[in-house]
């Protein structure tokens, strides 16, 4: 009950109050986009790390080839942009089809091999020229179009764009850890051999999740594309795509659906609003302080401690 | 139903089992003993998928499955439990059940969860507790209750009795009389008892140093005096 306002709280305030009010302040809009992205991206690395049990450090590539093709679809077959966005999600997860030798790798390998897979996709975007305009980048990639008589080119369009896209796919992930496979990848996390010899196919299972992770994140570059309009391999590739979601799903809460977006939008606007404005360069090592203070003040991260709180007043209240 | 033949295990130099050949029928309770270190729970880890065999064949159903994965033995209908006891830590003893049901038998089906909580005593713990929190008896039975739920042809029991105190011990001897009429199994039981094994098993097959070395009528089987001295050769007559 409680935990159901609050969410309808959210989705208020998010739809109603953020665009009304803000709406008109650019700045800060587009700094909500960019922390939804961070936060999308934050949510399937999350789900592929608390149901499939992997680290990654690949996420890059998926954004980054999710980019790429959705860029592409539209600039040169003139594919409705949202159809090549869901493409552009398919295409990641072709991608991520690559990586399936290394799930069977555990703890740092895993890691590692995703990482060099990662940088294979950037070596191809800037050396695939023909295709991709290799480093020089794509320009003028379709914006977002007018619908129902509104233009969701513009700041507030995107924000309400990026901001479905995230929350569909938050829902997405209720539902599959919710479902009996969800269960079973719980199961698997500490008891992989007891989870496998009751009829369980756990790197089936895990591959599942990496398709999953990886779809929603292509998704993601795929907007952030036609949000920006250009793309260059050292920008859609870039390891911030993959380096900022971690922070900002171990700072919300990795193991929780909401707390990855949470951290994401609350890390992403602290550093921007506060930090930036504080100390111009090197910013970012406010926030790695901050990040181990987390892990070490409340491991799970922020919403769970958020959660606990709530509790605790209530019963003192 | 299960035929082992000639299978040999290695882990680096040693030959955890050394071409050992067995077999279990359908309607047969068979009892596997040996010293600690004989190989049993390799033999074990083997038939189910966990340990690759360096030689040899193991044939289910009349088919072979040696290069078959885990998941697939399982659903074909070789179910085991773990000597040291492997609940799936995060879930409640029914859903350990229900994923065990779910993707070893295919179905779901919550009456046949009921009866196997029932029978091993776990019902009163099935919906609250979740199965890091269960004691050791508990913990046994949820591994014998986790196998029953893929629906097997053939139990594997390792040393479920193991650590049990006697009135534990009691109850479960009970459920394991039964547990080969009532869900029609076919069980390998390892277990040092030698009471216990003459009490539960038509037949007996003993591993010493990997290698098979008896396999019979348990009452002939102890008698054989190659079986008695790996037993008190070694050093652990009676024990664990
Ligand atoms: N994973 C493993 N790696 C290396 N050696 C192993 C492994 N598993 C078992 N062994 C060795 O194989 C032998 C047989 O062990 P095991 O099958 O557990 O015996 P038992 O169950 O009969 O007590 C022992 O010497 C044990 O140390
Ligand atoms: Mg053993």
């Amino acid at each position: 009950m409680k935990t159901n306002a609050s969410i309808w709280v959210l989705l208020l305030v998010a739809y109603g109050a953020i665009p009304l009010t803000l709406g008109s302040n650019h700045y800060v809009m587009s700094l909500l986009v960019a922390a939804l992205v961070i936060g999308g991206i934050a949510l399937a690395w999350a789900l592929l790390g608390n149901l499939g049990g992997m680290v990654s450090f690949g996420h890059s590539a998926f954004f980054g080839v999710g980019a790429y093709v959705s860029a592409l679809l539209t600039l040169k077959a003139g594919t409705p942009i949202v159809i090549a966005m869901l493409l552009g999600g398919v295409g990641a997860l072709l991608a991520s089809l690559v990586m399936l030798p290394v799930l069977r790798l555990r703890g740092p390998y895993f890691a590692l091999a995703i990482l060099a897979y990662a940088h294979i996709f950037k070596i191809i975007a800037t050396e695939w020229t023909a295709v991709t305009g290799g480093s020089a980048g794509l320009s003028s990639i379709p914006r977002f179009p007018t619908a129902f008589g509104f233009d969701f080119s513009g700041k507030v369009g995107s924000y309400l764009i990026i901001l479905s896209v995230v929350l569909i796919f938050a829902l997405c992930y209720r539902l599959i850890r919710a479902s009996d496979y969800g269960i079973a990848l719980r199961a698997m996390h500490d008891s992989e051999d007891a989870t496998r010899v009751i009829g369980v196919n756990s790197v089936l299972l895990k591959a599942l999740m990496l398709f999953v992770s990886a779809f929603m994140t292509g998704v993601i570059g795929a907007f952030n594309a036609h949000y920006i309009n250009f793309l260059e391999p050292d920008y859609a590739f870039n390891g911030l795509w993959v380096t900022l979601p971690i922070v900002a799903a171990i700072f919300g809460g990795y193991r929780t659906i909401l707390g990855p977006l949470i951290g994401a939008v609350t890390v992403y606007l602290i550093d921007q609003l506060v930090f930036k404005s504080l100390i111009p360069y090197g910013h970012q090592l406010i926030l790695g302080a901050l990040l181990v203070a987390m892990i070490l003040f409340s491991p799970s991260g922020l919403v769970p401690l958020l959660r606990a709180s709530v509790r605790r007043n209530h019963a003192a209240g | 139903m299960l035929r082992v033949e000639e299978l040999s295990v290695c882990f680096g130099g040693l030959t955890a089992v050394n071409k050992v050949s067995l077999s279990v029928g359908t309607d047969e309770v068979v009892g596997l003993v040996g010293p600690n270190g004989a190989g049993k729970t390799t033999l074990f880890n083997a038939v189910s998928g966990l340990a690759r065999p360096s030689s040899g064949r193991i044939i289910f159903d009349s088919v072979d499955v040696l290069r078959a994965p885990l998941h697939r033995r399982a659903k074909m209908g070789i179910g085991r439990t773990f000597q040291i006891p492997q609940p799936l830590h995060e879930l409640t003893v029914r859903e350990n059940l229900l994923v065990a049901q779910r993707f070893g038998a295919g179905q779901v089906d919550q009456q046949k969860i009921d009866e196997i909580l029932e029978f091993t005593n776990l019902a009163p713990k099935g919906d609250r507790e979740a199965a890091k929190e269960l004691a050791l008896t508990e913990l046994k039975a949820l591994e014998v209750a986790k196998a029953l739920a893929t629906n097997p042809k053939l139990l594997m029991l390792d040393e479920v009795l193991a650590g049990l105190e006697t009135s534990g011990k009691r109850r479960f001897m009970a459920m394991l009389k039964e547990l080969h009429q009532k869900f029609a199994v076919g069980i390998l039981i390892i277990e040092h008892d030698i009471e216990t094994i003459s009490n539960l098993c038509q037949r007996v097959v003993v591993l010493n140093f990997g290698k098979l070395i008896a396999d019979g009528a348990p009452d002939q089987v102890f008698r054989d005096p190659e079986v008695i001295k790996s037993y008190t050769g070694a050093d652990h007559a009676g024990s664990r």
